[in-house]
C-alpha cells in the first residue's frame, strides 16, 4: 500500500535547506577550507572534503536537498548551488515561479553561452604550452593540480599530494596518448593505488609497473627473458563439465583417468616452460596440481585475481586468455606475453604481486602507493586522486573534436557524469539536447521547403553551440520554438540518446554529418534527418544564392571553431571566473531589453559572487573580498589585466558545466509545486523513484 | 525476509573539539596512555563482561584492542595509532602521548587551524631533518659486530614494559634469547639482498620465565603416544623430506561441475587407496625418510610408511607451511601421482624433546634461518604479554638491521630535541618561516607548545612523585626521587641521565623540565668511548620513533582541521 503525503513544496522550505546545507558545505570550500569526518553505520571513520560525500553522508531526508546533492556529486565547489538559493530570496515577491524558471532555462540554453563565448573566453588561458601540438609543461599542470587539491584534501597534504597526481600524470602517460589512457587509468583507478596504513602521508609514492594487491601462491625467482599468460579456468582438466555426466564403469578407468588428468596437467605445464613462460595470472583458484607443477617448472603463480584486475592487465598488455589446448600439440602458444619482471612487493610487512609489464597502449604502467595514519584519510586522497583525474580528463577531452560537437559533447558528458556518479540517480536534463530536439519536431510538424528547413538548422546550431551569432540573430528567427514550455518530457526521452552522442562525436566527422549520425540513432526519424543532412550538403555546396544571410552564418561557424572553447582553458584561481562572469552579465543587463532578461542575469550574477566572498573570508585588508573585488572591476572597466593575488589555474570547463547543472537543477526546484513524501522502499528501477520525488 | 527500514538522518556537530563532551574523553585516554608509560607505569586490567579472559597489559597494542571507543574522533585517534603499532610495533604510547598532548596545548592557544597546521608541519620536519641528519646529538650507531648496543635495545624494550613481570635476571636471560633468536634468522652467506628467516615463538605456560629457550629449526607439537610410535632413525647423513600440501587422505573432491556416475560395483576407496599406496611406493623408491602433509594422510598410507621406516607426520597446519618449505627447501607437492625429484628436500636430524608437560618432534636444519623461540612464563595474561614484547622486541632489531641507528632512552631524545626546537626557534625563525604568512610571534607560541607536548611525555615517565630536571649542557633528562631531601647538592641527588650515557660528576647546570629557562644550543658531541664502555644503556628504535613522531604531528593536524563530525546514526 502506498501511504503518502503531500506538503506544498514552498520555495521557503527550499531555501531552509539549502542555507543549512550551505553553512556545512562552505566550511570545506577552498584552500581555507577544512574537514569533515564522517561515521559510516559499520563504524568506520571517514575524512572528506568533498560535497558530494558530505551530503551523502547525511542521509538527507529532504528531497530538495537530495536533489542539490545529485548536482554537488561531481563538482568542486557544491557551494554554488546553494548560494543561488540564498538569493533566489530576494526574487520572493514574485509568484509565478514556473515563469521564472523558463526565464533561469531560458537563461542557460541561450545566453550564458554567449557570454561565455563572446566576453569570457578572451580571459582564458590555455594549459597548454602550444596550442595546436597540446603539449602540456609540468609547471603549469602543477598550477592546476596544486589549485585542485588545495579544495579537496587536508591542508597539510595537499601539496605533497598535487605533486604525487603530477607526477603519476608524466610518468603514465604521454600528451599524445589521448583520451584511451585517461578512459583507462579511469576504469581501473581503483586496481591502480594501494592504500597502506600506519606509515606518513609522506611515505606515499609511485611504482613503476603494475602492483596488484594479492600475494604469489607459487613464486619461483626468474630473470632473463620471461613471458606470462593469463587464464580465467583452470588449467587442470576435470572430470566433467557443467551439464555433462561422467560414467565410472570400473575402478581402473577411474585409475587412468585421474592418471591422464595428471599427465595432461604436467605436459601443459611443462609446454608453457617451454615456451618462456615464467608467470600464469588466474581469475580462478587452481588446484594444488597446477601449483605444484607450476613451481617445479620454475613458473610463479598468482590466483583468484578479480575481473577488474584481469581486464585491466588486459587492456595494459592486449593478451587474450591462454586456453589449455584440448589436442595436445608442441606448437607455440599464442597468447603470451613479455613481462620484464615479476616479483614480491612488500609494503610493511605485507606481500604484493609486482608486475613489470610491457604496455602495449599508450598507458605506461605504474601504481600509486597511498599511505597514511588512517585508512579514512587514505580513501580522501584516493578520492581526491580520482577526482582530479576525472576533471583532466574532462579537460582534455575536446582535444580532438571541432567547436559545433564540443559544445554538444559537453553537454552530453555533463549528463553522464551525473548518471554514472549520483547515488540517487537523478538525471540532470540535457539542455543542449532538448532545445535542439525540439526545433526539430517543429521543422518536421512544419514541413517547410527545404531551404527553410536548412535555415531552421543552422539557427538552431548557432543558438546552442555558437552563442555569438545567437545574440544578434536568435530573437527574430526562433523564439516561439524554443520556449520551453514542456520540456521536461522531451528530456526525459533524450537521456540515454545523450550517452550514445557522447559516443559519437569521438569520431573525427565532419560538423554535419555527426548531428546526422547522431539522430539516426533515435530511429523514427532517421528519414527526416537525412534530408536534412542531404539539404544542408546542397546548400554548402553550390546553391547558396537564395540565401544570402545565411552565408556569413556558415561563415562565423567556421571561423570560431578555433577561438572558441578550446580544450585545456584554464583561468586563475581564487575567483577569477566568478567575478568575470558576474561582471559580463551585470553589462549584458544593462543591454538588455526584456525586463526577466535583466533579472535573471542580475540575480545569478550576484549569486555568483557567493563563492569569492566564501573564498576570501579569511582574507584581511588589501586581500579581502571588496578589495578584490573593487582592483578587479576597475581592471576590466580600463581593459587591463587582471592580476590574481593567488597563483594556481583552474579549467574553465569544469565551472562551466557546474553552473549549468546548478541552473538545471534551480530551474527544477522552482517548478516544483508539491512534494509527495512516499513511505515506501524505492523500486528497483532507479529513475522512476527520482522522479517520484520530484 | 528483512524489514525494510528507512535511514535515519545523520547527526551532524560543528567544531567538535570545543565540546565539552570530547574534551573529557580525550581526557580520559590522555589519561589512561599516560599512566601505562614507561618502566615505572601503572597496569592496567581489562576484561569484558560478555566473557573472555582478563587481560593485564600496559602495551598500546593490547590495551586499544581492547578498548571500545564510541566518539569518532577518538576513533581516528586510536586507528592510527593501531596502524602506526602494527606497522612498527614500538612507540604506540609515545605516539598516542604526544598526539593528544599536542592538541590540548594548541586549543588552548586559540589560533586559526591553518596557521596552527602549517607550523605543526614545520617543526615535525625540523624534527627529523635533524634525527636523520650527521649531526644529531641523540642518536647513537649500532654496531652489529658486538651484542653490547642491540642488547641494550632489547633490555630497554623488555623494561619498558612491565606487565611482564620479570625479575632482573629473567630479563636478562629473555634478552638474551631475543637476540639469539634474532641472530639466528640472519642467513650466513648472503650477498646483496639479505631475506631473513622466521622465529618461531612456541607457548609454554606455567613454566618459569628462566626455563625459555631458543633452539634452531621447528618444533612440531604432538602427543606422548604419537612421539613413542615413531620409530628412530639411525642415520649418519641428512635426511630427505617430502612436504605435501595435498591432501593425502584419499577423498576424491574435485570432479569438476558436471555429475559423476559411479556404476555399481565400483568402489573409489579401494581405487584411491591403491594410487596412495603407489605413491607410497614411490616414496621408499626415492629413499624418503621423513613424510610430511600440511593436511591428513590416510591411516593405511601412515601404516604402510611406518612398514618402510619412513617417518609420516600429518596435520602440520598451514602456518607451519611456509617455514617447513624455508627450512627443509622443499618443494611442496600438490600431487598423488609422479613427484620430480627436486621437490624433496632435507633437514640434519631429528629427535624428541620434552619441554615442561610437552612433547615436540624437533626438526634440526642444516643451515636455514628458521629457529623456535620457546617462552615460557607463569601465567596466560603475562605469556600473552612477554609475547607481545618478544615479537616487539624481534621486529625492532629488524627495523634496526634496515636502519643501524639508535636514539637515546628514557626521555633524553625528547628533551633534547625539545631544547633543539626552542632554540631553532629562536635563533633562526626565518629559516622556518621562509615564505610563509605566519608570524614570529604565532611560530614561538606553536613551538613552546610543540615542545611542550614533547617534555610532557617525558614527564609522564615519572608515576611516583618525583621530579624531573633538565640539563643545560645535553638537555638530558634527569629524575629525581619524590622522597629526596630538599635542595641540597644537585650532583649527589642525580646519578645518572635518563638514557645512562652521563653522569652527574661532570660539570652541569640543571633546572626543572617545566620551568622557563633560557634557550640553549644541546650539545650533541659525545665521546664514542662513553657509548662503547657504558654498558647499560636505555635506547629506542629510530624508525619507529621517527614515524611515531611523524604519525602523532599528523593525526594530531587531522584531528585540528576538523570543522564538522557527520554520524551515521544507521
Amino acid at each position: 500500500m502506498l501511504s503518502s503525503m503531500a506538503a506544498a513544496g514552498s520555495v521557503k522550505a527550499a531555501l531552509q535547506v539549502a542555507e543549512v546545507l550551505e553553512a556545512i558545505v562552505s566550511c570545506c570550500v577552498g584552500p581555507e577550507g577544512r574537514q569533515v569526518l564522517c561515521t559510516k553505520p559499520t563504524g568506520e571513520v571517514l575524512l572528506s572534503r568533498n560535497g558530494g560525500r558530505l551530503l551523502e553522508a547525511l542521509h538527507l531526508e529532504h528531497p530538495i536537498a537530495r536533489g542539490l546533492h545529485a548536482i554537488t556529486d561531481r563538482e568542486k565547489d557544491p557551494l554554488m548551488c546553494e548560494n543561488i538559493q540564498t538569493h533566489g530570496r530576494h526574487w520572493k515577491n514574485c509568484s509565478r515561479w514556473k515563469f521564472i524558471s523558463q526565464a533561469l532555462l531560458t537563461f542557460q540554453t541561450q545566453i550564458l553561452d554567449g557570454i561565455m563565448d563572446q566576453y569570457l573566453s578572451r580571459h582564458f588561458l590555455s594549459i597548454f604550452s602550444s596550442a595546436k601540438e597540446r603539449t602540456l609543461c609540468r609547471s603549469s599542470l602543477e598550477l592546476l593540480l596544486e589549485a585542485y587539491f588545495c579544495g579537496r584534501v587536508g591542508r597539510n597534504n595537499h601539496k605533497f599530494i598535487s605533486q604525487l597526481m603530477c607526477d603519476y600524470f608524466f610518468k603514465c602517460m604521454t600528451c599524445k596518448s589521448g583520451i584511451g589512457v585517461f578512459e583507462l587509468v579511469d576504469d581501473h583507478f581503483v586496481e591502480l593505488n594501494v592504500g597502506v596504513t600506519g606509515l606518513p602521508v609522506s611515505d606515499s609514492r609511485i611504482i613503476a609497473g603494475l602492483v596488484l594487491q594479492k600475494d604469489f601462491s607459487v613464486y619461483r625467482p626468474a630473470d632473463g627473458d620471461m613471458r606470462m599468460v593469463i587464464v580465467t579456468e583452470t588449467i587442470q582438466p576435470l572430470f566433467s563439465t557443467s551439464g555433462s555426466e561422467f560414467i565410472l564403469n570400473s575402478e581402473a578407468q577411474f585409475q587412468t583417468s585421474q592418471f591422464w588428468i595428471m599427465e595432461k596437467t604436467k605436459a601443459i605445464m611443462k609446454h608453457l616452460h617451454s615456451q618462456n613462460v615464467k608467470l600464469l595470472i588466474s581469475s580462478v583458484k587452481q588446484p594444488d596440481l597446477v601449483s605444484y607443477y607450476a613451481g617445479v617448472n620454475g613458473i610463479s603463480v598468482v590466483e583468484c585475481l578479480s575481473s577488474e584486475e584481469v581486464s585491466l592487465i588486459r587492456r595494459i598488455i592486449g593478451l587474450s586468455p591462454f586456453v589449455p589446448p584440448q589436442a595436445f600439440s608442441q606448437c607455440e602458444i599464442p597468447n603470451t606475453a613479455l613481462v620484464k619482471f615479476c616479483k614480491p612487493l612488500i609494503l610493511r610487512s605485507k606481500r604484493y604481486v609486482h608486475l613489470g609489464l610491457i604496455s602495449t597502449c599508450a598507458f605506461i604502467p605504474h601504481s600509486i602507493v597511498l599511505c597514511g595514519p588512517v585508512h579514512g584519510l587514505i580513501e580522501q586522497h584516493e578520492d581526491a586522486l580520482h577526482g582530479a583525474l576525472k576533471m583532466l580528463r574532462q579537460l582534455f577531452k575536446d582535444l580532438d573534436l571541432n567547436y559545433m560537437t564540443q559544445t554538444n559533447d559537453q553537454n552530453g558528458t555533463s549528463s553522464l557524469f551525473i548518471y554514472k556518479n549520483s547515488g540517487e540517480s537523478y538525471q540532470a536534463p540535457d539542455p543542449g539536447n532538448g532545445s535542439i530536439q525540439r526545433p526539430y519536431q517543429d521543422t518536421v510538424a512544419e514541413n517547410k521547403d527545404a531551404l527553410e528547413k536548412t535555415q531552421t538548422y543552422l539557427k538552431v546550431h548557432s543558438n546552442l553551440v555558437i552563442p555569438d551569432v545567437e545574440l544578434e540573430t536568435y530573437i527574430p528567427y526562433s523564439t516561439p520554438t524554443l520556449t520551453p514550455t514542456d520540456t521536461f518530457q522531451t528530456v526525459e526521452t533524450l537521456t540515454c540518446l545523450s550517452l550514445e552522442r557522447n559516443r559519437l562525436t569521438d569520431y573525427y566527422e565532419p560538423l554535419l554529418k555527426n548531428n546526422s549520425t547522431a539522430y539516426s540513432t533515435r530511429g523514427n526519424r532517421i528519414e527526416i534527418s537525412y534530408e536534412n543532412l542531404q539539404v544542408t550538403n546542397i546548400t554548402r555546396k553550390g546553391s547558396m544564392l537564395p540565401v544570402s544571410c545565411k552565408l556569413p552564418n556558415m561563415g562565423t561557424s567556421q571561423s570560431y571553431l578555433s577561438s572558441s572553447m578550446p580544450a585545456g582553458c584554464v583561468l586563475p584561481v581564487g575567483g577569477n571566473f566568478e567575478i568575470l562572469l558576474h561582471y559580463y552579465l551585470l553589462n549584458y543587463a544593462k543591454k538588455c531589453h526584456q525586463s526577466e532578461e535583466t533579472m535573471v542575469s542580475m540575480i545569478i550574477a550576484n549569486a555568483l559572487l557567493g563563492i569569492p566572498k566564501v573564498l576570501y573570508k579569511s582574507k584581511t585588508g588589501k586581500y579581502s573580498f571588496p578589495h578584490t573585488y573593487i582592483r578587479a572591476v576597475h581592471a576590466l572597466q580600463t581593459n587591463q589585466p587582471l592580476v590574481s593575488s593567488q597563483t594556481g589555474l583552474e579549467s574553465v570547463m569544469g565551472k562551466y558545466q557546474l553552473l549549468t547543472s546548478v541552473l538545471q537543477c534551480l530551474t527544477k526546484i522552482l517548478t516544483i509545486d508539491m512534494v509527495i513524501t512516499v513511505k515506501r522502499h524505492p523500486q528497483k528501477v532507479h529513475n522512476q523513484d527520482s522522479e517520484d520525488e520530484l | 525476509m528483512s524489514r525494510l527500514e528507512a535511514k535515519k538522518p545523520s547527526l551532524c556537530k560543528s567544531e567538535p573539539l570545543t565540546t565539552e563532551r570530547v574534551r573529557t574523553t580525550l581526557s580520559v585516554l590522555k589519561r589512561i596512555v599516560t599512566s601505562c608509560y614507561g618502566p615505572s607505569g601503572r597496569l592496567k586490567q581489562l576484561h569484558n563482561g560478555f566473557g573472555g579472559y582478563v587481560c593485564t597489559t600496559s602495551q598500546s597494542s593490547a590495551l586499544l584492542s581492547h578498548l571500545l571507543v564510541t566518539h569518532p574522533i577518538l576513533k581516528i585517534l586510536t586507528a592510527s595509532i593501531q596502524n602506526h603499532v602494527s606497522s612498527f610495533s614500538d612507540c604506540g604510547l609515545f605516539t598516542a602521548i604526544l598526539c593528544c598532548n599536542l592538541i590540548e596545548n594548541v586549543q588552548r592557544l586559540g589560533l586559526t587551524p591553518t596557521t596552527v597546521i602549517r607550523l605543526n608541519k614545520h617543526l615535525l620536519s625540523l624534527c627529523i631533518s635533524y634525527l636523520k641528519s650527521e649531526t644529531c646529538g641523540c642518536r647513537i650507531p649500532v654496531d652489529f659486530s658486538s651484542t653490547q648496543i642491540l642488547l641494550c635495545l632489547v633490555r630497554s624494550i623488555l623494561t619498558s614494559k612491565p606487565a611482564c613481570m620479570l625479575t632482573r635476571k629473567e630479563t636478562e636471560h629473555v634478552s638474551a634469547l631475543i637476540l639469539r633468536a634474532f641472530l639466528l634468522t640472519i642467513p650466513e652467506n648472503a650477498e646483496g639482498h639479505i631475506i631473513l628467516g622466521k622465529s618461531l615463538i612456541v607457548p609454554l605456560k606455567g613454566q618459569r620465565v628462566i626455563d625459555s629457550t631458543v633452539l634452531p629449526g621447528i618444533l612440531i607439537e604432538m602427543s606422548e603416544v604419537q612421539l613413542m610410535r615413531l620409530l628412530p632413525i639411525k642415520k649418519s647423513t641428512a635426511l630427505k623430506v617430502a612436504l605435501f600440501c595435498t591432501t593425502l587422505s584419499g577423498d576424491t573432491s574435485d570432479t569438476g561441475e558436471g555429475t559423476v556416475v559411479v556404476s555399481y560395483g565400483v568402489s573409489l576407496e579401494n581405487a584411491v587407496s591403491d594410487q596412495l599406496l603407489n605413491l607410497g611406493r614411490q616414496l621408499i623408491s626415492d629413499h624418503v625418510d621423513l613424510v610430511l602433509c600440511q593436511k591428513v594422510i590416510h591411516p593405511s598410507l601412515k601404516q604402510f610408511l611406518n612398514m618402510h621406516r619412513i617417518i609420516a607426520i600429518d596435520r602440520i597446519g598451514v602456518t607451519l607451511m611456509e617455514p617447513l618449505t624455508k627450512m627443509t627447501g622443499t618443494q611442496p607437492i600438490g600431487s598423488l601421482g609422479s613427484i620430480c625429484p627436486n621437490s624433496y628436500g632435507s633437514v640434519k636430524d631429528v629427535c624428541t624433546a620434552k619441554f615442561g608437560s610437552k612433547h615436540f618432534f624437533h626438526l634440526i636444519p642444516n643451515e636455514a634461518t628458521i629457529c623456535s623461540l620457546l617462552l615460557c612464563n607463569r601465567n596466560d595474561t603475562a605469556w600473552d604479554e612477554l609475547k607481545l614484547t618478544c615479537q616487539t622486541a624481534l621486529h625492532v632489531l629488524q627495523l634496526t638491521l634496515k636502519e643501524p641507528w639508535a636514539l637515546l632512552g628514557g626521555g633524553c631524545t625528547e628533551t633534547h630535541l625539545a631544547a633543539y626546537i626552542r632554540h631553532k626557534t629562536h635563533n633562526d625563525p626565518e629559516s622556518i618561516l621562509k615564505d610563509d604568512e605566519c608570524t614570529q610571534t604565532e611560530l614561538q607560541l606553536i613551538a613552546e607548545a610543540f615542545c611542550s607536548a614533547l617534555e610532557s611525555v617525558v614527564g609522564s615517565l615519572e608515576h611516583d612523585g618525583g621530579e624531573i630536571l633538565t640539563d643545560m649542557k645535553y638537555g638530558h633528562l634527569w629524575s629525581v626521587h619524590a622522597d629526596s631531601p630538599c635542595v641540597a647538592n644537585w650532583p649527589d641527588l642525580l646519578s645518572q641521565c635518563g638514557c645512562g650515557l652521563y653522569n652527574s660528576q661532570e660539570e652541569l647546570n640543571w633546572s626543572f623540565l617545566r620551568s622557563t629557562c633560557r634557550p640553549f644550543v644541546p650539545q650533541s658531541c659525545f665521546p664514542h668511548e662513553a657509548v662503547v664502555s657504558a654498558s647499560n644503556l636505555t635506547l629506542d628504535c629510530l624508525t619507529a620513533k621517527l614515524s611515531g613522531l611523524q604519525v602523532a604531528v599528523e593525526t594530531a593536524n587531522l584531528i585540528l582541521d576538523l570543522s564538522y563530525v557527520i554520524e551515521d546514526k544507521n
